[in-house]
């Protein structure tokens, strides 16, 4: 039976099935009370736990988003039922950290990791086109050094403790968020009152639809940047018809719910300034893959055991602070008495991408293993 | 139908796969990038691809040019 359900997940239409669930689950949890073309948004959730943690102080993002947990656990209860539970790490660790950092960096100067470019995309969010192409571009700059040699090295089998650090830090967030504990009059643990941290589904669906992507992910390797890596690398369709079939289903299911508004300017939770949506995420694509996984693999990757993703995790929360506390966050289109006032980055946000970018490629030169 | 039988080797990362490709190509191996099937991990996502006769030569190349591996394995495919 076991090998059965292991078959049908490594098939093509096992990864269909996964991008399809995706598809229709997130545009729900978005008509359940997740912000809009926001259903579900590893960046952004990552950006509301970093806030609700105080880990920066933007009022109107701060929640601690049960999907996240859900993501890791789920992956967690897969990887224990079909005995695949590994603890393992050591691959750089302290590399992959700043690459979480500038991942997310990049991926909020955009305003959304690949989930929710593509759903944006199916939300009728025409910026995410220049969102995508960036992180298409990041992305086929990083198989150029996967190709000349680059390599953080290999990661090894370790206590199984060191495994279950991220799965535990998920229970307890779980655990802040059900009693919300105030540690101080002032101080966190912070809700927003206004704007899109102040927008959920009920925390027992966002948990439980977190649980069902993160065991489905799990179980098919589902994810973004390794798509697109494929197909720039081997010619592979395997994993982008996962994500393929998430953007038809989000699109029909925004179709159905009447969620889609086609166009460029003042999108929700979104900018129309063109170049830094396509160098936000191509920042972010370059750092997925010299990480080896966009935002939602690393999750899962960390939910069965690998102590390296989760540092790349640690690293995006830690940068979501970054971000807002130094206003490197893109800031959306507004309309003002009628008026559209076309947002982006400020001048700190634009040369944060821009020492993204030029990290990033500094780490891609300079950690090569001559042959 | 006919069934093929091909040794699929796996590594710690893609960066090794690559790495092994070039080096068993130089040695003369017919060779092919894939994706890591999801029944032999959970893992990196890239293997590599050789005819199951050349499996210990395959094997010996790699060790020779100091090519770290994980597992070698064999699937049959219907072609």
């Amino acid at each position: 039976m076991s090998e059965k359900i292991t078959a049908f997940f490594a098939s093509r239409r096992g990864i269909v099935l996964a991008g399809g669930v995706i598809g229709v689950l997130a545009p729900l949890l978005q008509r359940l009370g997740n912000p809009p073309n926001m259903g579900i948004c590893v960046a952004c959730f990552e950006r509301d736990i970093a806030g609700a943690l105080g880990l920066h102080r933007a009022a109107a993002v701060q929640y601690i988003r049960p999907e996240i947990i859900g993501f890791v656990l789920g992956s967690l209860v897969a990887a224990l039922l079909f005995r695949e539970f590994k603890a393992r790490a050591g691959s750089a660790p302290i590399v992959r950290f700043v690459l979480g950092v500038f991942a997310m960096i990049g991926a909020l100067a955009f305003l959304g990791c690949p989930w929710r470019a593509l759903l944006r995309l199916a939300g009728g969010d025409l910026n995410a086109l220049l969102g995508l192409a960036g992180l298409a571009t990041g992305i086929a700059v990083g198989v150029q050094f996967l190709k000349s040699g680059y390599d953080l090295g290999r990661s090894y089998r370790t206590y199984t403790a060191v495994g279950w650090i991220m799965p535990l830090l998920m229970v307890g967030l779980l655990l802040l968020l059900i009693f919300r504990p105030q540690f101080s009059p002032d101080g966190p643990i912070f809700f927003s009152k206004s704007g899109p941290g102040s927008l959920h589904a009920p925390l027992l669906i966002s948990l439980g639809v977190g649980m069902i992507i993160g065991f489905l992910a799990q179980r098919t390797r589902f994810c973004t940047m390794g798509a697109m890596r494929d197909v720039i690398l081997m010619g592979d369709t395997h994993l982008i018809s996962g994500v393929g079939a998430l953007l038809a289903m989000a699109f029909v299911t925004n179709l159905l719910l009447g969620q889609i508004r086609v166009g460029f300017v003042a999108q929700p939770t979104a900018h129309s300034s063109h170049l830094w949506n396509f160098l936000g995420m191509m920042l972010a694509g370059l750092a997925f893959a010299l990480a080896g996984g966009c935002p939602g693999r690393q999750l899962f990757l960390s939910g069965e055991g690998d102590g390296d993703a989760a540092v790349f995790v640690l690293g995006m929360i830690v940068g979501a602070g970054f971000s807002h506390n130094f206003a490197l966050a893109g800031k959306p289109d507004m309309v003002v008495e009628g008026v559209v006032k076309v947002g982006g980055l400020t001048t700190a946000g634009m040369v944060a991408v821009l020492l993204g970018l030029v990290t990033c490629l500094a780490i891609g030169f300079t950690m090569r293993k001559a042959e | 139908m006919a069934e093929t039988e091909y040794a699929v080797v796996l590594f710690y990362s893609t960066q090794g796969a690559i790495k092994a490709e070039r080096a068993l190509l130089r040695a003369g191996f017919a060779v092919k990038l894939i994706p890591t099937p999801r029944q032999l991990s959970s893992d990196c996502g890239t293997a590599l691809r050789c005819a199951w006769a050349d499996a210990e030569a395959v094997q010996a190349a790699l060790e020779g040019a100091k090519v770290e591996y994980a597992s070698i394995h064999k699937v049959t495919v219907n072609e």
